[in-house]
């Protein structure tokens, strides 16, 4: 079932030349997580803008097509009502604390203040996600003060307290360190077991690999290529487009190169000790 | 998992000082008063007097050396300023010292002493309202009359933003040092390094605040219903009901003593 579609979906910023998105269409199911790759400018952030509504609601512009969630066009929606159906991860994690709350518990809550929750509900909304995330440590601390890392899971902790069915999350790792990464990810495969619709765009394509159930490839505000993570990310042609492939999938092609025999091109660690496995029993 | 401070929502949160978990309309009330009194008095020691209560207060709510720090800083360096200008240049009959074209008279000590105690005591009462009042409290107060959350948040929010300006502004400075620019010396070396970053500083302020409008308006900011709080206040208690309303009176009492007199 379509959840979110896009029809034909061109869409210029104000005062730029070129379009942003050119032509799309593409259908979002429920309950599956996109991996949106591509190389910079390729229309990716305005993808994830389009899918909340802050274009058309905040940027303006000019937009061409339909964009439908859960059938109803993003322009009947109201801003207030998209804000309860679709979460928005951004990648700087120091532009979504709020600067205004004195700890993190109620940063947390800032959302479920907004949305009207009583406090009751609020305090238990609130106590679970922080022990879902592994917050517990932080809960005290001055949200202005603490790391981008700590910032980032703080800023999911305050949307996925508020509980949408929709999530777009824009490269929430691009500005954190390799440990803070993975507790990123962690969260996002525990929000995918949770059967979330997901549109995730991020550059590490391992974690893609990992998580995805579809990737998108974006290229000069279209799609250029989609399917599921086996089928695009083993691709070697990504990279002469600026994509990188994850580097078990390269090892993979090197190996078939050398002759050596592979069923197919592995695109995750697991996959590839599988096939380096295989490949050894075989020799015996 | 700390549920006793998560619970502590659940309640008013209380610090056990009596004027800091004052409301924070009686403490705003307690000090338009003790910053009238100065303007209606017009006396120095009366002045004197109610700067010297301020620091009272201020050890009693336990910020006495933020309340100094920051009082010396801005309202006492004003008063001494203004003390110098006015003793110096504000012309009179007793000449008590004299200096090259400057007299210094009796009137010009007078006048300085009166002007500078009173803008030190007016300019400590708004500090010591700012020390011994959470900003998220007065604004909570504010929502509660009828003043909308964007105003509150907008108030907040511009408190973080200055915070967040210097700490930028210390960046910006610390990548033109690491690029061999010179950005220390004598004041007219740090003027020249410093007006160079105001355009990044200015520009990247502005595109934040772009990026935190949206990133509030994801947690549902926008949303045309009356938000709730997890914090609140406590109703009134007696005994500070009392308090505000014997100080008014002695107040209005005072004035019209004054208007009396």
């Amino acid at each position: 079932m379509s959840y979110i579609e896009l029809k034909q979906v061109s869409y210029q910023y104000p005062l730029a030349s070129e379009w942003a998105l050119n032509d799309v269409t593409y259908s979002f199911e429920k309950g599956k997580l996109y991996g949106i790759i591509g190389a910079n400018r390729g229309g990716k952030t305005t993808l994830c803008n389009l899918v909340r509504g802050f274009i058309p609601h905040f940027y303006q512009g000019e937009l061409m097509g339909q964009v439908l969630i859960e059938g109803k066009d993003i322009r009947e929606w109201e801003n207030h009502q998209l804000s309860t159906e679709i979460g928005y991860i951004f990648q700087n994690p120091f532009s979504q604390i709020s600067g205004v709350k004195e700890t993190v518990f109620e940063e947390i809550a800032l959302g479920l203040e907004n949305l009207g929750v009583d406090k009751d509900e609020m305090i238990e909304r609130t106590i679970q996600v922080v022990k879902w995330l592994k917050l517990e440590d932080l809960i005290k601390k001055n949200p202005n003060n603490l790391s981008g890392g700590q910032r980032q899971r703080v800023a999911f902790a305050s949307i996925i307290v508020m509980n949408h069915d929709i999530l777009v999350i824009d490269e929430p790792t691009s500005q954190l360190d390799p440990s803070s990464t993975a507790e990123v990810f962690e969260i996002i495969h525990m929000l995918k077991e949770q059967k979330k619709t997901i549109l995730l765009v991020e550059h590490k394509v391992e974690l893609i690999a990992e998580y995805a159930d579809e990737v998108l490839v974006f290229e000069k505000g279209q799609i250029a290529s989609y399917g599921s993570p086996a089928d695009i990310l083993s691709r070697k042609d990504l990279m002469e487009r600026g994509i990188s492939i994850p580097s078990v999938a390269l090892l993979g092609h090197e190996m078939r190169e050398k002759n050596m025999a592979m069923d197919s091109i592995p695109i995750t660690k697991s996959q590839a000790l599988e096939q380096i496995l295989k490949g050894g029993k075989n020799d015996d | 998992m700390d549920y006793e401070f998560a619970y502590s929502f659940k309640k008013p949160q209380l610090t056990n000082n009596w004027i800091l978990d004052m409301n924070p309309l009686s403490k705003l009330n307690l000090l338009i008063i003790l910053f009238i009194i100065p303007i209606t008095v017009q006396s120095w020691k009366w002045n004197v007097m109610i700067i010297i209560f301020y620091f009272l207060v201020a050890l009693v709510a336990g910020c006495f050396k933020r309340f100094t720090r920051l009082y010396l800083r801005f309202g006492l360096m004003v008063g001494l300023l203004l003390f110098v200008l006015r003793a110096l240049f504000i012309p009179g009959e007793n000449l008590l010292y004299k200096l090259w074209f400057i007299n210094i008279t009796q009137e010009g000590v007078d006048s300085g002493l009166q002007f500078s105690t009173l803008v030190v005591a007016i300019c400590g009462a708004i500090i010591l309202y700012s020390i011994v009042t959470r900003a998220k409290d007065f604004m909570y107060m504010i929502e509660k009359l009828g003043a909308s959350r964007v105003i509150s948040y907008v108030i907040l929010s511009s408190f973080q933003s200055i915070i967040d300006l210097g700490e930028m502004s210390k960046v910006i400075l610390d990548s033109q040092r690491a690029r061999g620019i010179e950005t220390e010396g004598n004041i007219r070396q740090r003027i020249k390094a410093f007006i160079p970053i105001l355009g990044p500083l200015f520009l990247g302020a502005i595109s934040n605040a772009e990026e935190k409008a949206i990133a509030m308006d994801a947690r549902a900011f926008s949303m045309p219903i009356k938000n709730t709080h997890l914090c609140h206040l406590r109703s009134l208690p007696v005994g500070e009901k009392a308090i505000l309303i014997a100080a008014n009176i002695a107040f209005i009492g005072f004035v019209v003593w004054r208007l009396m007199a």
